[in-house]
């Protein structure tokens, strides 16, 4: 991919750095899923996965971290799939569609507003 | 792996519900009439390393589309995130479509009663995925008011589906029809976990361990974040 080794600067060495991780794919990251940052973990040096990490102290979803910092959407999941093999950051659980208790709890939520 | 955190309240579930129909019918209003943000943006960019490149034209062009969705939030407890999408008006049915949906507990699809037509799509969509869903017949200066029942033939659409007014640029209209959605949703659910007492596992169940970043999904990402960035 030409186009890829053009490319140079820390951001790419890093976002190329990391590896060996197993199963499920990136583009499965659901985009509603909530990131937070790992206890005891760092930021990063690289300023594009500090700016991700440093959004990330509050957890923040997919989505939201793709627009607040500008990046296309599978950009910003390919990274955060990445700061989450290093162990930088951590993806929270998503509902299932069919949990009944959680649909509940929106509805009492929600209605009360 | 990191040790995980005890507190949860710092650590939220998060769901989502989808808000969708045709051009123009009030989406992003919708969202933004709920949302406790201001609604955000994000785009998605598909490049030719994410179309494929077009092997029968000799012309060397990047086909590059952006495709934008707008979303808004809603806190409901300190454990509970509901994340409310809207569609892309001018991506029919491609790609984003698939990241909105899937794992989506329902949606609302918005009807302007002067273009019925614009929603057939939508229609059609969620309900060959099984996504629950209701109508909110949003209601344009001008159109006439038509009987609900009658937008239900027109539509074909079968008595189990909730159809009612709605306005989405006021907020306290907005959230009743949200309120509408969900119950619509418990439902739906009720009523299959009654007719099959062990549920079918969700393919979206939360994949603990970190996903692999493929060759081709970085050199996506790399050219459309070079593009990005001019
Ligand atoms: N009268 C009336 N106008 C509305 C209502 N909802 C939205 N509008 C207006 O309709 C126009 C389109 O609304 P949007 O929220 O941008 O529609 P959209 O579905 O997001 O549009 P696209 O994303 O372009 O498909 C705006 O001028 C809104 O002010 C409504 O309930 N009643
Ligand atoms: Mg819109």
């Amino acid at each position: 991919m030409s186009h890829v080794e053009e490319e140079s600067g820390s951001f790419v060495r890093s976002y190329l750095l990391t590896g060996g991780r197993t199963r499920s794919d990136a583009g499965d990251i659901a985009i509603e899923a909530m990131v937070a940052v790992s206890p005891d973990s760092s930021a990063p040096r690289d300023i594009d996965l500090a700016r991700i990490y440093d959004l990330c102290a509050e957890p923040n979803s997919i989505a939201e971290i793709s627009a607040k910092c500008s990046l296309p959407l599978g950009v910003a999941r390919v990274l955060v799939a990445d700061l989450w093999g290093a162990g930088t950051l951590e993806i929270l659980e998503t509902t299932r569609s069919d949990d009944i208790a959680i649909v509940r709890r929106l509805l009492d939520g929600i209605q009360k507003r | 792996m990191a040790s995980k955190s005890d507190n949860t309240a710092a650590r939220p579930v998060s769901a989502k519900v989808v808000v969708s129909g045709g051009f123009g019918v009030g989406k992003t209003t919708f969202v933004s009439a709920v949302s406790e943000i201001a609604p955000l943006r994000t785009e998605a960019k598909m490049t030719s390393a994410a179309t494929g490149v077009d092997d029968a034209t000799f012309v060397q062009q990047k086909t590059s589309t952006t495709v934008a969705m707008d979303f808004g939030k809603i806190t409901v407890d300190e454990g509970l995130v509901l994340y409310v999408f809207g569609t892309p008006g001018q991506d029919r049915f491609g790609f984003m479509w698939n990241d909105i949906t899937a794992g989506a507990l329902g949606a609302l699809i918005l009807v302007d009663t002067r273009r019925l037509d614009e929603c057939f799509n939508a229609i059609d969509f969620f309900e060959s995925r099984d996504v629950p869903f209701i109508i909110g017949l949003n209601q344009f200066d001008g159109a006439p008011e038509h009987d609900p029942e009658l937008i239900r033939e027109a539509l074909d659409l079968s008595d189990a589906v909730p159809i009612m007014r709605t306005d989405a640029r006021t907020p306290d209209t907005a959230l009743d029809t949200l309120v509408a959605l969900l119950s619509h949703i418990l439902e739906s659910l009720s009523a299959a976990a009654a007719a099959s007492p062990t549920p079918a596992p969700d393919s979206r169940e939360p994949d603990r361990e970190a996903p692999v970043v493929s060759d081709a999904q970085r050199s996506a990402a790399m050219s459309a974040l070079a593009a990005e960035r001019g």
